[in-house]
């Protein structure tokens, strides 16, 4: 053992009192802050765990033409998202990106429903291949009441969260196509007027459009769903297949990009004399006949178009991308934004945190306080033990300036306060480290859960889950290491200017 | 052959607006092997004068040389690595370390010295220990020993090195007369056996039998010299 070493652990034990207060402060300090990273990292987890991988993506791809990046839980207004233009060209970059394992286009906005007595109500769209939205997000929902539309169906899924309010407004229990009603889930109003309640199956919305170029669509309720986390967040969004969305805000939908002209027809609307539209019959000839047709036929003849066409074809104005593992969702907005770039696509690449507004400010926000919280600890912590150092500096001068004077340097000197404060660090900061690891594990076993949107954010979901990661205890150590190390430099300072002579003087 | 040269000493100390003049021009010097007393009564500069010879305090003028060496000319690290080979110290309250046992304590500077091997500093600290009489308060720490016991310790640490010279300021001022004496004989004896220059400072007369030469100093100027 090292002489100053051995000089610095026999102190410990001979100044206990001073120790032991250090020590405690050390070890508050440490607990404190082991748990707060635990917290940290669980609200990162969490989050990475109930919102990218859940609902968002790592990235989110929009229009050039989108003013703010928060397209989702921050953009709740009537303005609707813009339509990516490109998206044919944006699709061949995303599946070439060897980046990203997989990828979403959707559509996302709002749509108006109105009543028999002119009451509105409104609720948030998110359009989706429900195919691909379950290969991408197979943990997302959890089906309450019915079942999920199929690939191809028309189809809305209403949100437990909306169900209530929406009846609020307008009125309309709605319940899933085909199902019995099921009193025991109805709001206490309305299971005191059952005889005039207004149970519907299916919905008539209207897109939310600025330029009031929407129209009004009929789709069927084919189940009830709820988000497997942060439901009260998340559920503003009810599902709805693509084409009915796409209908609704008056977007191309794939069936219209499915339309095959004819030679004739391609001629004709490609030609530059309008007059020509109307200067032949036989244009319209097998459709304009002189001969009577049936109400069943007329419809048959103006039904959409289902089933034979590609959902892929129609507009979009968002795309969730799911990164492959490992690969920072910076360096790959980066990546993927510089391809956009160098193609002119006028599309962008945004992160999740940017597209869900203020829930990711919040989320940030959360994290500083968390971050000042520690590091305000520290500080006070390392104040005290400063003050603490640099006293019992102060009383040994004697014994330190006979050091001195007997040929010790100050190299020694100090060698031996560092080593004393190291060793308080390590024996403290390590109990307080591990008792803040058994705290840790104590709160995630205790199953703490909120129904509170910001404690929420702060827990990472429902329900607190701190964890504690190898990094975290390679951060502790470090933020230990800093403390020690600001910590013993004033002290350092006060036994640099001890002088031999102070060893007769204060005698 | 003389180990300390002294020419024109002098030592102000700035006391808020005058100067206190501890030490007013001395010249002396100390030959090799010599047992040397400095007297004069309290405030006449004795501790002044040591602690500029043992290189802890510096002179406001004049030159003091050690084996030929003047000292204001040495850098901060020089001057501590004479004090830890050329000097040692012995304190009026014994300032031993309160945390080491009584071979800890003595084998202390030869620790700092780092190119001792380890069973050279065992012999030399027991043979110390030895002749200063503590063999069977080896593993005692210093609270655990009388004053008299603690001046012992610190003369065994500051003859380990084996210096060149040993500095004592008033060695026996905490001590009754009986330790005293037995303190000043040891200190006598190992004079006459490590060969080593001993110099201590006293203001009791009864010290002064066992002094080979003595320098008499008052109001910072030396009056005499036996």
């Amino acid at each position: 053992m090292g002489l100053a070493f051995k000089i610095a652990w026999r102190n410990i034990g001979r100044h206990k009192g001073k120790s032991l207060v250090i020590g405690m402060i050390l070890f508050i300090g440490t607990l404190l802050m082991t748990v707060g990273n635990g917290m940290i990292s669980g609200m990162e987890h969490g989050m990475s765990e109930n919102i990218v991988k859940l609902f968002t993506g790592d990235l989110i791809v929009i229009s050039d033409e989108q003013e703010k990046n928060d397209v989702l839980i921050g953009s709740m207004s009537a303005k609707p998202l813009k339509v990516i233009k490109n998206y044919e060209a944006a699709k061949v970059v995303l599946e070439n990106e060897e980046l990203i394992a997989d990828y979403l286009p959707a559509t996302s906005g709002l749509v108006y429903v109105l009543n028999d007595r002119s009451e509105m109500g409104s609720m948030y769209l998110l359009g989706v291949d429900i195919d691909r939205y379950r290969r991408m997000f197979p943990d997302s929902i959890q089906i309450t009441e019915g079942r999920p539309f199929e690939a191809g169906e028309r189809g809305l899924l209403i949100s437990e969260e909306i169900r209530k309010p929406f009846y609020d407004f307008v009125e309309y229990w709605l319940i899933p196509e085909g199902e019995e009603l099921d009193e025991s889930k109805l709001p206490e109003d309305a299971k005191a007027d059952l005889a005039n309640l207004d149970v519907r199956s299916d919905l008539v919305f209207m897109g939310a459009s600025v330029a009031n170029s929407t129209m009004d669509i009929r789709v069927p309720v084919t189940g009830v769903m709820k988000y497997k986390a942060l439901n009260k967040i998340w559920g503003s969004y009810c599902l709805v297949d693509i084409e009915s969305f796409r209908e609704a805000h008056n977007y191309v939908t794939g069936a219209d990009s499915a339309v095959d002209l004819s030679e004739a027809e391609a001629d004709l609307l490609a030609t530059e004399n309008l007059e020509d539209l109307f200067a032949g019959g036989d244009l319209f000839a097998d459709v304009i006949t002189e001969e009577s047709i049936t109400l069943e036929e007329l419809q048959q003849e103006t039904t959409r178009a289902s089933g034979d066409y590609d959902l892929d074809d129609g507009s979009y104005n968002l795309a969730f991308i799911k990164l492959k593992k490992g690969v920072s969702p910076q360096a790959a907005a980066a990546k993927i934004n510089g391809v956009f770039q160098e193609q002119g696509l006028e599309v962008r690449v945004i992160s999740w945190k940017d597209a869900v507004g203020i829930i990711g400010n919040m989320a940030v926000m959360v994290k500083a306080a968390l971050n000042l919280f520690i590091m305000f600890i520290f500080f006070v912590a390392m104040i005290i033990i400063m003050n603490t150092l640099s006293m019992a500096a102060l009383e040994r001068t004697s014994e330190l300036g006979m050091m001195r004077a007997i040929g010790a340097r100050k190299g020694f000197i100090r060698s031996m306060f560092v080593s004393e404060t190291a060793l308080l660090s390590f024996f403290f900061g390590g109990l307080g480290i591990i008792s803040g690891i058994v705290v840790i594990y104590l709160l995630r076993a205790a199953g703490i859960s909120t129904t509170n949107e910001i404690l929420q954010l702060v827990y990472g979901g429902e329900t607190l889950s701190p964890v504690y990661t190898g990094s975290d205890f390679l951060l502790g150590l470090f933020e230990l290491g800093i403390v020690t190390f600001l910590s013993v430099l004033y002290p350092l300072r006060v036994v640099g200017r001890i002088v031999p002579l102070d060893a007769v003087v204060r005698e | 052959m003389n180990v300390i040269e002294i020419q024109g000493l002098i030592k102000d100390y700035p006391l808020g607006k005058t100067t206190v003049h501890a030490l007013r021009g001395i010249d002396f010097s100390v030959e090799e092997g010599a047992f040397l007393s400095i007297v004069g009564p309290s405030g006449s500069g004795k501790t002044t004068l040591l602690n500029i010879i043992g290189c802890i305090d510096q002179p406001t003028a004049g030159q003091v040389k050690i084996q030929n060496q003047e000292i204001s000319a040495l850098k901060e690290k020089e001057i501590t690595d004479l004090r830890l080979h050329k000097i040692g110290f012995i304190f009026q309250s014994f300032n031993l370390i309160p945390v080491l046992n009584v071979r800890e304590n003595v084998e202390f500077p030869l620790l700092l010295m780092k190119n001792k091997r380890t069973a050279e500093v065992n012999a030399r600290v027991e043979q110390l220990i030895e002749a200063v009489g503590l063999r069977d308060y080896i593993e005692h720490k210093p609270a655990e020993l009388s004053g008299g016991q603690r001046q012992r310790v610190a003369i065994a640490r500051a003859l380990v090195g084996n210096p060149d010279i040993v500095l004592a300021d008033e060695p026996t001022a905490n001590l009754d007369s009986e330790t005293s004496d037995s303190i000043l004989q040891l200190m006598k004896e190992l004079n006459e056996v490590e060969k080593t220059t001993f110099i201590f400072s006293t203001h009791d007369p009864e010290v002064l039998k066992y002094a080979a030469k003595i320098v008499k100093i008052r109001d910072g100027m030396l009056v005499e010299q036996e």
